[in-house]
């Protein structure tokens, strides 16, 4: 199904700010201990100082899916001039399996947003084929789109994000 | 770490008065310290050859790069953008120069104020809205599982009542006795 106007990507500004519209075709099941990432969700970052487990659908095992994780919103989201912050990179991941099965180009970074309430993404992109990822020489100003023209992975076909901020407050502004 | 030398910080401060929006991490990862403004160091990694050799993947996070650099450039960086981002009392400094308390510098914070204020306030309520989104999706749920558990039973009912009825058919019952 197509991202309609009232999709929680829409409205949360993931479709512009970070991704191009897109039409969903495959699951992505993400999840911290039990909690299922459903979009919007609030999570802290003590709820996430692990890698979740990621689960992906599709049918042809032939097929290999790139997941990425990145914060737009860094280093807060009035000001995000460092965006994007890329958490996770894994490739190679065959369809109906998860990242365990996949190659963890960037080791997960647990978000950990000193101020502001930031937008954790996670995308699922299709490969053409298995292919060699090179990681990106640094984490911030990571262009999710220019990564998939770069590596011919066209629009994703899966995405979810969930809102985080500090444990204590949400870090605004303190003057 | 490298340990940056008082010449070095000079240089970087020169360059980043003529350069627009610099790359304030003046001690981070070498490659950026001599890079072009803005996001032309993405379009440098583009088309650098691809970096075969893993880089060493430091432990710094975006907040952790964050705290270094503005130590030494903030003052000296007349950029407006940056002045901005400097406001944020995290790093205890206000950014703009003493002698610029004019009515102008004044209605221009609060201008800017306003507008982060009218941004942040935008993105609230865009969470609002995925969370009654969410809500109304999960009641609509709720209510579908529960119709779809009445129909399932009502389709039971309708056949058993249809067995019941085949069943009774097949016995042939004289009801009435006619005269012939």
């Amino acid at each position: 199904m197509s991202v309609n106007n009232r999709d929680p990507l829409v409205v949360g500004g993931v479709i512009g700010d970070v991704l191009e519209r897109f039409t969903r075709s495959i699951d992505l099941r993400v999840t911290y201990g039990q909690r299922e990432v459903t979009n919007g969700l609030d999570i802290r970052p003590s709820q996430i100082l692990n890698k979740p487990r990621v689960e992906i659908g599709g049918e042809d095992l032939r097929n290999f899916y790139t997941l990425v994780m990145v914060d737009p919103d860094v280093p807060s989201p009035s000001n995000p001039h460092l965006r994007e912050y890329l958490h996770w990179l894994v490739t190679d991941i065959p369809a109906t399996t998860g990242t365990t099965f996949g190659n963890e180009i960037v080791s997960y970074e647990s978000p950990r947003p000193t101020s502001g309430i930031h937008r954790i993404v996670l995308v699922l992109f299709r490969q053409l084929g298995r292919q060699t990822v090179y990681e990106p020489g640094w984490r911030q100003q990571f262009n999710t789109r220019e990564f998939a023209a770069l590596y011919n992975l066209g629009l994703p076909v899966a995405a979810v994000y969930f809102n985080c901020q500090r444990d204590n407050g949400c870090g605004g502004r303190r003057n | 770490m490298t340990q940056v030398t008082m010449e070095e910080v000079w240089k970087e401060i020169n360059l980043a008065s003529i350069h627009q929006h610099r790359q304030l991490n003046i001690d981070h990862e070498p490659v950026l310290r001599n890079q072009n403004p803005n996001n032309s160091i993405f379009q440098d990694f583009l088309n650098k050859p691809l970096n075969k050799e893993p880089p060493p993947w430091s432990s710094s996070t975006h907040q952790g790069s964050l705290l270094t650099p503005p130590a030494t450039v903030i003052s000296l960086n007349p950029h407006p953008i940056d002045t901005h981002f400097y406001k944020s009392a995290r790093f205890g400094y206000s950014g703009k120069k003493r002698g610029q308390d004019s009515d102008d510098s004044r209605g221009d914070r609060r201008h800017k104020r306003m507008t982060k204020n009218r941004d942040s306030a935008a993105r609230s309520r865009a969470r609002k809205q995925e969370r009654a989104y969410t809500n109304e999706l999960e009641l609509e749920i709720v209510h579908l599982q529960k119709e779809n558990a009445r129909l399932k039973r009502q389709e039971e009912q309708l056949k058993m009542a249809e067995a019941a009825q085949h069943q009774t058919k097949k016995i042939l019952q004289r009801s009435w006795t006619s005269p012939f």
